[in-house]
């Protein structure tokens, strides 16, 4: 988990990014353009500073470890916030930025600025009103693990050295009748591959470095995971 | 009230009460002239085919002996067949029993004694008017035929081509295009006919007594001056006298003039009319078709909803107030009209049915005042219609719901905890991501449990959904429990039940045509 937030830009996007993050860094942090919307963090509770276009970033220098930051870009004009992206990325080459887009046009530009992560906000909106239209129960099932608080839970687990399953083929084990989980995908840390999903059908062995994402009730998960580790 | 007249006001009021007989005048009404309704172009077609087999016939006639059951299929079946359609027309043409119900509440008011004679000859006036409309005398014409004893009603036969105009949308469009510009032509005609009229003359004055000519009757003269007004000019007379040439110059001037202004007249009239023309069409289109989605301003976020709703199969319909973006719809093969969201009249315009018609309705302007509005709109014509809307400012959320809208988007929150779950989780937020969006093979699917799958399979273990490499992740109940994650072999499914599947696309629609097509394995 990276330990540190920083938010560019003040707006409702900043605002609700700013809430919902707030519990998974030790740190968030705005910054902003203009006094007013200063002020408005400030009223809203956030720790706040300005900044300007043109920065040199001595202060995130100063007072964060670049490679353990996340910094979100969602200023509103597509113009300033690829600058914005640029300039951040030129400072600090492990810094993980993520960056809001309005249009196609701006993910390719914010790409080739070197942000890691684009957000396109007119694509997510519409995934998710067609997911609505079209699929209702996926919607409302997947948004329930993902967002709300829901008994079933999506987890990821490293495997890490020692772990009982080192070794083990993926579909030897049964996770679904003894465990009580899903095994929805296998991260590759070897391969350096995306993503292998077990409904592809391949029967992966498992090594340290993996990462397993399964989905079930999180006592379930828990059980899963003490399992793996106490076993040994 | 004598007899007939109580037996005549009876029949009006068993007539006019009647479901059934209203249902079967309906639908030879949509079938005939409802240009909406689904089943008249079949209609339509076997008509134009009867046509040109009759045309068929009459040509093979020209040169070949006729054969008896052709003859016998032109001058009965088919004539029978428009005869009924003419009948038929005429009895949907107007409504006589409220014309006689009418009459008898008029007369009862008024305390007179009611008179079926004066009934009759309103409804006789009704029907007369459609009788004497052109296309109802073509109709006529075109039964003719049927008395073949009569060899020269065969040549009504041709009559049988008008009636063509009847069936084929593009030759009525036609007619009201040269309709709209009915007064210019005619003007254009007159001028023609006056200079055919002044020229026949002075070229007849001029070569008709020439010991050379070829112009000596009244009627060559005439003849000559059409062929050449026309500019065909075939040659076959051509004046001989001085006199007759200068006329000749004067004549072909004017004809220019009148090709000329004819044809600038048919194409302005088309390039006016050509709009209408479209939207007209556009409209029959949409009221012909049997599902859709009725988006409400084609915004960024509309563009890609709509793409990806036509990805799926989905015919999709846009009604938005800015031209450039219905334009742009189009552009993009959407089926997209000019019209207020949020006025009655568009919707009055498009003809639609919101029950039969609207899978939902989208409205994602990004203004909350014109969704409300549209959507309070759609909410005054229907009640059950699904409504989705997007909000802009979190302020106004309660004002959609209590517009009616069933689904609130509200892209910065959704924004929000997007950026939360990846900062959290970001494999399992990846893993999720790539599911949703399609673009890997492996996606989720929900599979409903229909009547036969329902019949045939009885829990989750008959499915055998691992022998197609699919993830069977939970089964939303039809009777309204909560979502059953990971069920077990016993677990029962039955009809209703909606089964979340994640699982290879290809494999996914093999599991689903085996579930509708095998019986279960035992």
């Amino acid at each position: 988990m990276k330990k540190s937030a920083l938010i560019f830009g003040y707006n409702e996007y900043a605002r609700q990014i700013a809430s919902q993050i707030a519990s998974e860094y030790e740190r968030v942090h705005i910054f902003v353009l203009d006094d007013a919307l200063r002020q408005k963090a400030q009223e809203d509770g956030f720790h706040v500073s300005s900044f300007d276009l043109s920065d040199e970033w001595h202060e995130i220098e100063r007072d964060y470890r670049t490679d353990n930051t996340v910094a979100f870009c969602t200023l509103e004009d597509d113009a300033h916030n690829i600058f914005l992206t640029i300039s951040l990325r030129a400072t600090f080459s492990a810094m993980y930025i993520v960056a809001l887009a309005k249009d196609t046009e701006g993910i390719n530009k914010l790409k080739i600025a070197g942000a890691n992560r684009i957000l396109p906000i007119v694509q997510i909106t519409a995934n998710l009103i067609s997911e609505i239209l079209e699929k209702p129960v996926v919607t409302n099932v997947l948004h329930n693990i993902l967002y709300e608080d829901s008994e079933i839970k999506i987890a990821q687990i490293n495997v890490v050295p020692g772990d009982a399953i080192v070794g083990n083929n993926s579909h030897g084990i049964a996770f679904k009748d003894t465990y009580n989980i899903i095994l929805l995908a296998i991260v590759d840390k070897m391969l350096n591959t995306n993503f292998v999903f077990t409904a592809k059908g391949f029967n992966h062995r498992i090594e340290v470095g993996d990462v397993l994402v399964v989905i079930g009730l999180q006592e379930d998960i828990d059980k899963f995971k003490m399992h793996i580790r106490d076993s040994v | 009230m004598k007899p007939f007249a109580r037996f005549m006001v009876k029949s009006a009021y068993v007539l006019n009460g009647s479901h059934r007989y209203k249902k079967v005048k309906t639908f030879f009404y949509n079938l005939m002239e409802n240009n909406s309704y689904r089943y008249k172009k079949y209609f339509d077609v076997v008509m134009v085919m009867l046509i040109l087999s009759s045309v068929i016939i009459l040509i093979r006639e020209v040169k070949y002996e006729s054969h008896d059951f052709l003859q016998f299929f032109n001058d009965y079946i088919i004539s029978i067949v428009f005869l009924v359609e003419y009948l038929l027309r005429m009895w949907v043409y107007n409504d006589n029993s409220k014309i006689i119900i009418e009459r008898y509440e008029h007369d009862e008011f008024l305390q007179r004694e009611f008179s079926p004679l004066k009934a009759f000859k309103e409804i006789l006036h009704v029907k007369f008017q459609y009788m004497s409309s052109p296309s109802a005398i073509i109709d006529l014409f075109a039964i003719m035929p049927f008395f073949h004893e009569l060899r020269l009603l065969r040549l009504f036969i041709l009559f049988r081509v008008f009636k063509l105009f009847r069936y084929t949308n593009s030759i009525r469009h036609l007619l009201s295009v040269l309709t709209h510009k009915k007064h210019e032509l005619l003007t254009l005609l007159m001028f023609a006919a006056i200079v055919v009229f002044v020229s026949g003359v002075l070229i007849y004055v001029m070569e008709a007594n020439h010991p050379n000519s070829q112009i000596t009757t009244l009627f060559e003269a005439f003849y000559w001056s059409l062929v050449t007004i026309s500019t065909v000019g075939f040659g076959d007379l051509v004046p001989k006298t001085e006199g007759g040439q200068v006329v000749a110059m004067f004549i072909i001037i004017s004809g220019i003039a009148v090709l000329s202004f004819s044809t600038s007249i048919i194409v302005s009239a088309f390039t006016e009319r050509m709009d209408d023309i479209v939207e007209n069409k556009l409209i029959e289109n949409i009221s012909a078709l049997r599902k859709f989605y009725l988006i409400c301003g084609y915004t960024k976020t509309a563009q890609q909803v709509a793409a990806k709703l036509r990805r799926h199969g989905k015919n999709i319909v846009v009604l938005d107030n800015n031209v450039d973006r219905v334009k742009l719809a189009t552009s993009h093969h959407i089926r997209a009209v000019v019209g207020d969201p949020g006025a009655l009249a568009s919707y009055a315009k498009l003809g639609i049915d919101f029950k039969k018609q609207v899978h939902a309705v989208l409205c994602l302007e990004y203004d909350d005042v014109s969704n409300v509005y549209a959507a309070l709109t759609i909410r005054s014509m229907n009640k059950e219609v699904m409504l989705l809307s997007l909000l802009i400012n979190q302020s106004n959320r309660k004002k959609l719901s209590l517009a009616g809208v069933n689904e609130v988007v509200y892209s910065q929150e959704l924004v929000g905890m997007v950026a939360k779950e990846f900062s959290g989780m970001p494999v399992a937020f990846e893993a999720i991501h790539a599911l949703r969006s399609e673009q890997s093979d492996v996606l989720t699917e929900e599979i409903v449990i229909d009547e036969y799958i329902g019949a045939q399979y009885r829990n989750v273990g008959d499915l055998c959904a691992e022998r197609y490499r699919i993830i069977l992740m939970g089964i939303s109940p039809a009777n309204g429990d909560a979502f059953l994650f990971n069920p077990k072999s016993h677990e029962p499914v039955g009809t209703g039940d909606i089964l979340l599947v994640i699982g290879s696309n290809v494999l996914i629609k093999e599991f689903k045509r085996d579930l509708h097509v095998k019986k279960r394995r035992s």
